[in-house]
């Protein structure tokens, strides 16, 4: 089908999220996505000229911390939800790229 | 006709800033806990915790930023990074992209015996990530691996500087002075061991009097001074050799691997990862007001080089000496105590260099003030300089002072005139031939006849005195 | 609920016996309805022994201590399953409590349960929900709204005085106003984020939803304040409950937004909203046609932004320290089963798309240009608030629809078409009854007003809920 994203691009975000899709899943939201795009270009004709952007909001005083130590969670309880642990450690499969 | 090629080197420093919590939450700091044992809801990215950021790292940030000459921006600003990795439990850094803390600066530093600079580009603060241990011996041929999340959330800088460095050498020159500043300011402890200190280079080639940069090679995986040089130089080898058999260098990022003393190519540009940087929406924008600015400008002590200039003007000392110095903070301390104590500043240097830097190093360092008695003896000559080595020593293995020492050991040096005289007496009528020999002119029996005495008063006859009553009686 | 926590006062009931009361009506109603993910019975029962033992010692934590709440479940209560209506956190008890949480709890207020919502709040219908849909308590072949819907229908219903909800794009206001009770979005800012389960941390927002506008404004007094938790909270006083003189009306400057009743708009939710408007204006308030021609773009902003940040904050869902985990060989593939596992279709569409907009290549197409076309939206707003007290609009284009009828994922974007504008600006915003449909269906007014003006929406809000029902009482 023709449209804004391919499905090669479909199964390139999927990857970039993660998500193991289907191929009826990669159809469907190929679809989808083409739908909402197309949606989302009216925005493209709205004249930003100069304009600012706003991440926030409202405007805030971004109040710090002090270094002050707190208590952590013990160890047990950090490890109590993953699924695999050992060791005190959490455990993951091999790893297949390396990362900075 | 063989192209010759210039290298450009350019930096960027991962520092963990050494405040008492972390980052973004008020978990410990502490290096070597228990795995796992320094995580709360919010390092863990639990669902629905918030970071809140830590006032030091900023500071810190700000402080290291007017260290180096930067330009502080009173606004800046947080982005995410996203991407997926064991080590990142949130799977996005928080970092800055777009408006980083600090912009430009950069870093003075004697480079083959020139005053250099090297210019940065930025220093922002962003969020550390856990550590992994692999099952196997890389990452790669592991089955699995183990993530510890103590060290997620620290406070880091990246210290970005711009493409300026022309030789592997200069660049671990530069890595080593930026490493002496932050110790200067205490804002990091600047472990490359424990990781508290990292670096990744990019290096490029172009042919020389060029001004088009080629294509950059991003080095990683460089854990020391040491691989950092050596990598850099193994890439300007590769690469020249690519260039001169008309091969082309793809942009890339390599890794550096110690063992085999080679790089090997980690992804290209085409696989360069999509980190779909945007403002983290859990973080204001940070405003620094101008009296947050001053205060840490004044907290800000003397920095290597200008400590290294002041050696050299106010106390004489040569470039060597003030090299030292200012490169081994804790001798150059050693010196600005000792010199207070109205000692001369190359007595003091010529110590600390000496017998004392090799003990130091070995066994640590001893207080000023009993450096400073042993220095007061020699100065007024209650003991020798070979007398001054063996209290030394003494001094590393016992409480006492070293008058204590002297004393108990019995080293006072001998300079009473008439019980020398007696010596020299006896010495010079055991060795007739000698004297006649000296006295036809064989000059250097002088030394002889000193060595003779010393060895006769054990070492504790006061040279000063010897020498000059020898000569008396030598008829001089 | 003021008479209620006389009761309790003057011990003519105990805080037991009120949330036995509720516990029968959940046994009840909840079957039909599917409000409830989690119903904490033991919990509830404790926590009110416990408030009942205050009040005989004559030491009750607040006026309001014993009287029961229920929690939307993308809201983290420590121990309590906090699942998000996810499948992917369906064994997921947090430890620890939400700011909001903390503050009940510090209140007094014994916590029932958990209510259902669309999955990780992502829905106007509550249709997306690993556990199924929550109905509308007026026709349970309708929708209850989302995706705070559990909340929404548990107190329409009666099985709860009062809920929190969260609402990112009218997530609490859409909902009230299909199950015909009062919903409230604070300021962003105004109350903490801090434990609720992030969709997209700009536009999310934690409120109060009840009966009446004064028992919103009761529990809303005990959730806002500044939380050093939350960097992006407000630095602001606490609110305080206001007495209902009515006298706001009086030179009241209403604006009017044409844009909010045109095209699309129900004749009904028109005529209710309009009546609405007349017995203000009647009482002294003056209705000033405004515009806000920006908010034609308000939905495809918010999608854009909604989706982008989602798609980030989701990210941390990776299988490794809690929830769904999928093995596989190495961890890429372990991410990508365990999510695909675990999120639902709705989850996944909305993670792809943002997903899309922030990849390097359409950053300034979508996201970027949605960040200004943001800040036209704040500008018309604030700009509309410098010449009017408040604006008030129907809350939804329609009253609630049937479960199944929205199809299209955009078609049901659509029903925030009104709401989304005070996410994206940031302002408080009101939802309550005005009125029902002659198929008896809830209908909802929306009142909005300036930065922090919580005081004076809930005072406007109480005097259309006077002339609507004539005060309408939780008790
Ligand atoms: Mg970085
Ligand atoms: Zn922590």
């Amino acid at each position: 089908m023709s449209g804004l994203i391919s499905r090669d691009e479909v199964i390139r975000i999927a990857d970039l999220a993660r998500l193991d899709l289907s191929d009826t899943e990669v159809e469907q939201y190929q679809k989808d996505l083409n739908n909402l795009l197309s949606s989302g270009k009216k925005l493209q004709n709205v004249d930003v000229n100069d304009t600012k952007k706003t991440s926030h909001a409202v405007s805030m005083v971004h109040e710090l911390r002090k270094d002050e130590v707190e208590a952590s969670l013990p160890q047990e309880v950090v490890l109590s939800a993953g699924s695999k642990v050992m060791d005190g450690f959490f455990q993951v499969p091999r790893i297949v790229e390396e990362q900075e | 006709m063989v192209t010759k090629y210039d290298t450009v080197i350019g930096l960027e420093i991962h520092v963990a800033l050494q405040t008492e919590s972390k980052f973004i939450c008020g978990c410990s700091t502490e290096f070597g806990a228990p795995p796992n044992s320094h995580c709360c809801p919010i390092c863990l990215g639990l669902p629905g915790a918030l970071p809140v950021l830590n006032e030091k790292a900023v500071e810190y940030a700000i402080k290291t930023g007017m260290a180096l000459n930067c330009e502080i921006n009173r606004f800046s600003k947080f982005d995410r990074k996203n991407y997926f990795y064991p080590d990142m439990p949130t799977a996005y850094q928080i970092t800055q992209d777009a408006f980083p803390i600090c912009s430009k600066g950069y870093l003075e530093y004697y480079y083959e015996d020139k005053l250099i600079k090297t210019s940065l580009n930025r220093i922002h603060l962003e969020c550390e990530a856990g550590k992994l241990i692999h099952s196997g011996d890389s990452i790669i041929d592991s089955d699995f691996s183990l993530v510890d999340y103590n060290r997620a959330g620290i406070a880091l800088i990246e210290i970005v500087t711009e493409p300026d460095m022309s030789a592997p050498k200069q660049a671990r020159t530069f890595l080593e002075q930026l490493r002496l500043l932050l110790n200067y300011i205490g804002v990091s402890d600047t472990k490359m061991e424990e990781g508290s200190l990292r670096c990744d280079a990019n290096i490029s080639l172009k042919p020389r009097g060029s001004t088009v940069l080629g294509p950059k090679v991003e080095l990683k995986n460089l854990n020391s001074f040491r691989s950092l040089e050596r990598g850099l130089e193994y890439e300007e080898q590769r690469q020249t050799e690519v260039l001169e058999q008309g091969g082309e260098i793809r942009q890339e990022t390599r890794t550096w691997n110690e063992r085999t003393g080679k790089t090997a190519s980690m992804r290209s540009k085409g696989d360069a990862p999509d980190y779909r940087f945007f403002p983290e929406p859990d973080l204001p924008p940070l405003n620094i007001d101008e009296s947050r600015v001053e205060a840490i400008s004044l907290s800000i002590p003397e920095l290597p080089l200008e400590r290294l200039h002041r050696l050299e003007s106010e106390y004489g000392l040569s470039r060597y000496e003030s090299t030292f110095l200012t490169n081994y903070p804790e001798f150059g301390g050693l010196f600005f105590e000792l010199i207070g104590k109205k000692l001369q500043s190359g007595a003091v240097v010529n110590f600390l260099m000496g017998d004392y830097a090799r003990l130091a190093r070995e066994k640590g360092h001893l207080t000023a003030s009993r450096i400073g008695e042993l220095l007061e003896i020699l100065k007024e000559g209650l003991i020798n300089n070979n007398q001054g080595k063996d209290v030394l020593e003494e001094l590393y293995k016992s409480e006492q002072s070293p008058r204590e020492i002297v004393k108990e050991k019995g080293w006072e040096m001998v300079s009473d005139a008439s019980e020398l005289e007696g010596v020299i007496a006896r010495i010079l009528s055991e060795n007739p031939e000698l004297v006649s020999r000296y006295e036809n002119g064989e000059d250097k029996l002088f030394g002889f006849f000193v060595g003779q005495v010393m060895r006769a008063t054990r070492g504790k006859g006061d040279p000063e005195v010897v020498n000059s009553l020898l000569r008396k009686e030598l008829g001089q | 609920m003021k008479k209620l926590a006389q009761l309790l006062e003057s011990k003519q009931v105990s805080s037991e016996e009120v949330a036995q009361k509720y516990l029968n009506r959940i046994k009840e109603k909840d079957s039909e309805i599917n409000a409830f993910i989690t119903v904490d019975e033991d919990g509830v029962l404790q926590q009110a022994r416990a408030a009942d033992q205050r009040r005989a010692q004559g030491s009750p934590l607040s006026k309001w201590d014993g009287i029961p709440i229920a929690i939307k479940d993308n809201i983290s209560t420590q121990g309590l399953l906090t699942s998000c209506a996810s499948k992917f956190l369906s064994n997921y008890k947090p430890v620890f409590d939400a700011t909001v949480v903390s503050k009940l709890k510090q209140a007094g207020l014994p916590i029932i349960g958990k209510t259902n919502l669309d999955e990780f709040a992502m829905g106007s219908s509550t249709e997306y929900s690993t556990y199924g849909a929550t109905c509308n308590p007026h026709d349970i072949e309708r929708v209850s709204g989302g995706s705070s819907g559990g909340s929404a229908a548990a107190v329409a219903a009666e099985m709860i005085p009062w809920a929190l909800g969260t609402d990112t794009g009218g997530s609490i206001r859409q909902p009230a106003s299909f199950c015909g009770v009062v919903g409230l979005k604070p300021t962003y800012g105004r109350v903490s984020r801090f434990g609720v389960v992030a969709l997209a941390p700009s536009l999310d927002h934690v409120g109060p939803l009840a009966k009446s506008v004064e028992d919103v404004a009761i529990l809303f007094s005990l959730l806002a304040g500044s939380d050093p938790g939350d960097s992006t909270s407000a630095q602001i006083g606490p609110f305080a409950v206001p007495s209902w003189d009515g006298s706001v009306v009086k030179g009241l400057k209403i604006g009017v937004p044409e844009e909010f009743f045109s095209t699309g708009l129900n004749s009904e939710v028109e005529q209710a909203v309009r009546n609405s408007l007349k017995m203000l204006e009647e009482q002294g308030a003056t209705l000033i046609p405004i515009s806000l021609a920006s908010n034609a773009y308000a939905i495809d902003t918010y999608l854009t932004i909604v989706t982008a940040e989602a798609s980030s904050s989701l990210a941390r869902f990776d299988g490794i320290r809690y929830g769904e985990r999928v093995d596989a060989e190495d961890t890429n593939t372990m991410y990508a089963k365990s999510r695909a596992a675990g999120f639902g279709t709705e989850v996944k569409r909305r993670i792809m798309l943002g997903t899309y907009v922030l990849s390097a290549s359409q950053y300034e197409a979508y996201y970027e240009q949605a960040q200004k076309v943001r800040t036209i939206i704040k500008q018309e707003v604030s700009e509309a608030l410098k010449q009017v007290d408040v604006i008030i609009t129907p809350t939804t284009p329609t009253p609630a629809f049937k479960i199944g009828e929205k199809r299209d994922p955009l078609e049901l974007y659509l029903s925030d078409l009104y709401t989304a504008i005070a996410n994206l600006s940031g302002v408080p915003a009101l939802s309550l009854p005005c009125g029902t449909t002659s198929a008896g269906l809830p209908m909802g007014v929306q009142v909005m007003g300036d930065y922090f003006s919580e005081e004076l929406i809930l005072q406007v809000g109480s005097l259309i809920e006077q002339g609507v029902g004539g005060g309408v009482s939780g008790d």
